[in-house]
């Protein structure tokens, strides 16, 4: 009975484009790995982590496995896994190690949720969060709504059926930031003075541009295999999936088409008798540990242009545009607008 | 009419990793140490069309000027006449008139709407906020009545803010720079501002868990656990007294936000009520703002007889329980239900609640100097049905 998920919880490395590779803590997806293999996947975490994609009214175990971090081999920290947002959440599930229980090295333990509420929430690591989330153990968790239908145009929803939430194509839009040195730190054994944060890297998906804009998803960018380039064909809706886990506050804003906000922190705008109250927006601006869902429709070429049109997307705190002091870098990506039909339709999220 | 008395005074607070840190702030008794934050203050207000007036007196026992500000009141004067930005030379020196060391100035606001206000220094107030010159101020609709269902609001009958308990809290950041060079008259450079810790009421993590009055944090009196049980409607009214913006996650559920900066959320066009309320799972608590929010949980239902979660809970010895040397879980599953926990573990767990983190999810601030726990983070403790103490959550009516 229900769908089984797999994490584990590991550390890795990703690779910015000046050429530097920062360690990471993280997880990876293991699902349907027999338990021997499991030790294959010890280094090989993941930034951003495997989306989880859940649907309302379905029941999900999330095992989390912690696996070791061979670069920290005398690292004996447990991990957890917070579904940051579950409403109504009791303590055994909802992963914070000082309020239930914690996974040691070489064990595992059963998550289990059955979402609600549809929406864009995400995840993370509850221990000693300062450190697990900035090093790197945080990922997008979406809840797809209960009559969710990719197949039908009224029922690829965010929200569901009737509540104006289509959409033809959908994007992870995951932010977070990166403190080399105190990755550094953690690497060597040293402890991090926290309060001396100081990020240098500005990511999308786990990601500085331009392998934001990059498709590949293997080589040196295997364990980042997210790209954030958004494509879509002319009169397509497009929703971004916003998730902030970083520890700054973050403005990205688009050039060319407007945002429709149609949720935040996996709530549509509605008022307490269902007043509609999404709004439109040329940036979104998102906390630390806040969602958004925002909407733009990919526009149509005017006379003269030709397809694809480019529209940036970037961080209007204009210093996240950099990647260890050079510019461009960071927090910038962009969209693709094809000519109508140009593209196929879209399989799974962000594939562009 | 109500009438405060606050004397602004210096003093010292303390910090879990066993710093005393020099401050400045107010009291309410006369010869007392500052506290931080400063005394809350709570009106009700009269039954319209009367005006709700409010005295507050402020004498000055610090050896700089020191002036008082109330942001969101109406009608703020001093000796009849409203309150003016203070300029010597041509230069600017207080925000509003001002008390000079040894005098007594009293100022008088309506207090003209419901709500969650703030009140602090606006004389060198980047020096004076953060040393600690601020507090807040509830208040109460004129139809407020505790224990009375309908009439037991944030804004007043018929608004949707109907609470059971109700939790405050203030927030700052601090940086120990600032305050040992005006305890021992060295120099500092506000360029340098740069915090070390983070206070909700004045406590940074874990002492924010300590119940109010803890005997060893004199001048830090009020906790910040919020205490509930299940399916009560919890006011959680945030207020932020810090110069930086804090993005503050509870666990366990979202927030409805139904007051922002002491307004109730909510348009009238004509006859027509526009509810503008909204729910949230981070609030940026931004500086000198508040935010009045409804919090419930109600749980999934989960029961050990008629409906069992449906995983094993593992051996204890197969997981990591109290990594600190202690926790606050109960052991089980199930709410109220106590079970065995690990013997070097010291457990917090009074009653078999279940314990939900409220913190900022800009981490560093969730540290004491950079180490894990401290600062922004307190607990949501979830008490069995019938086992919670009416007085937690409770705040008077009305100050004394």
């Amino acid at each position: 009975m229900g769908i089984e998920l797999h994490r584990a919880a590991t550390d890795g490395w990703v690779e910015t484009p000046d050429g530097r590779i920062h360690y990471i803590f993280g997880f990876t997806d293991v699902t349907g790995v027999p338990e021997k293999n499991l030790a294959g996947y010890r280094g090989k975490a993941e930034l951003m982590a495997p989306p989880l994609v859940l649907q309302v009214g379905e029941e999900y175990f999330v095992t989390l496995t912690s696996i070791g971090t061979p670069t920290r081999p005398d690292l004996d920290d447990p991990h957890t896994i917070h579904y940051h947002g579950f409403p109504n959440q009791i303590a055994l599930y909802d992963g914070v190690p000082e309020a239930s229980v914690a996974v040691p090295v070489g064990r595992s333990f059963v998550y289990y949720y059955k979402p609600l509420d549809p929406g864009t929430y995400m995840y993370h690591c509850h221990h000693e969060p300062v450190e697990h989330i900035q090093m790197g153990m945080v990922g997008p968790l979406v809840v797809r709504p209960a009559d969710y239908n990719p197949a039908h145009p009224d029922y690829k929803t965010a929200y569901g059926h009737g509540t104006g939430t289509e959409y033809d194509r959908e994007y992870y839009m995951f932010l977070n930031e990166l403190d080399c040195v105190i990755h550094h730190q953690v690497e060597t054994v040293q402890e991090p003075d926290w309060t001396e944060y100081r990020p240098t890297y500005w990511l999308i998906n786990g990601r500085s541009y331009p392998d934001t804009v990059a498709i590949d998803t293997g080589g040196r960018l295997r364990l980042q295999p997210w790209p954030a380039l958004i494509r879509a064909n002319a009169g397509e809706k497009v929703l971004l999936r916003f998730v902030n886990l970083g520890f700054e506050q973050h403005a990205l804003m688009l050039l060319g088409a407007a945002f429709r906000v149609i949720g935040i922190d996996g709530m549509r705008p509605l008022g307490l008798n269902g007043e509609d109250l999404s709004f439109y927006k040329n940036i979104i601006f998102i906390a630390p540990g806040q969602s958004y869902d925002a909407v733009f429709t990919a526009p149509q070429a005017r006379p003269g242009e030709s397809y694809p049109l480019t529209l940036p997307l970037y961080n209007r705190n204009l210093t996240k545009n950099t990647t260890g002091g050079t510019e461009p870098g960071g927090m910038i990506t962009e969209v693709q607008v094809f000519a109508p039909g140009g593209l196929p339709p879209q399989a799974e999220p962000n594939q562009p | 009419m109500p009438d405060v008395h606050l004397w602004a005074t210096d003093g010292y607070i303390s910090t879990p990793d066993g710093k005393s840190i020099y401050i400045w702030g107010f009291t309410d008794q006369e010869g007392g140490s500052a506290r931080l934050p400063g005394p809350l203050i709570i009106i009700k207000q009269n039954a319209p069309p009367r005006k709700t007036t409010v005295n507050v007196s402020l004498t000055n026992n610090l050896d700089v000027p020191v002036s008082l500000l109330f942001p969101g009141q109406e009608e703020v004067r001093v000796h009849g006449r409203r309150v003016q930005p203070q300029y010597e030379n041509g230069a600017l020196v207080s925000l509003a008139n001002f008390a000079r060391p040894g005098e007594t100035i009293t100022y008088t606001f309506t207090a003209a709407g419901p709500g969650t206000f703030l009140y602090e220094s606006g004389t060198n107030p980047h020096q004076q906020v953060p040393m600690g010159l601020y507090g807040s101020i509830i208040v109460r609709p004129w139809d407020y009545e505790p224990d009375s269902g309908e009439f037991q609001t944030a804004y007043g009958a018929g608004t949707g803010t109907e609470f059971q308990r109700e939790y405050l809290l203030v927030l700052s950041e601090l940086d120990p720079g600032l305050h040992q060079a005006l305890e021992t008259g060295g120099n500092y450079d506000i360029r340098g501002f740069k915090p070390r810790y983070w206070t909700i009421n004045g406590r940074c993590a874990n002492d924010t868990m300590l119940p109010d009055h803890a005997a060893h944090l004199p001048n830090q009196p009020h906790g910040s656990m919020v205490m509930m049980e299940p399916g009560e409607r919890v006011l959680l009214r945030y207020a932020c007294a810090g110069s930086a913006n804090h993005p503050l996650h509870p666990h366990g559920n979202h927030t409805r936000l139904v007051g922002l900066d002491g307004r109730l959320l909510q348009n009238r066009i004509g006859p027509t009520i526009h509810d503008l309320s909204y729910k949230r799972f981070t609030v940026l608590v931004g500086a000198g703002q508040t935010y009045d929010q409804i919090y419930t949980w109600t749980g999934l239902g989960f029961d050990p007889v008629s409906r069992p979660i449906p995983t094993t809970l593992p051996n204890i010895r197969n997981v990591v329980i109290g990594h600190t040397g202690m926790t606050f879980w109960n052991g089980s599953p199930y709410l109220g239900e106590k079970r065995e926990l690990p013997p070097d573990v010291v457990s917090f767990n009074e009653k078999g609640e279940y314990h939900f983190m409220l913190h900022s999810h800009a981490e560093p601030e969730i540290t004491n100097w950079g180490a894990f726990p401290g600062g922004l983070m307190t607990m949501i403790a979830v008490y069995p049905e019938g086992t919670l103490d009416e007085h937690h959550g409770r705040l008077p009516v009305e100050s004394t």
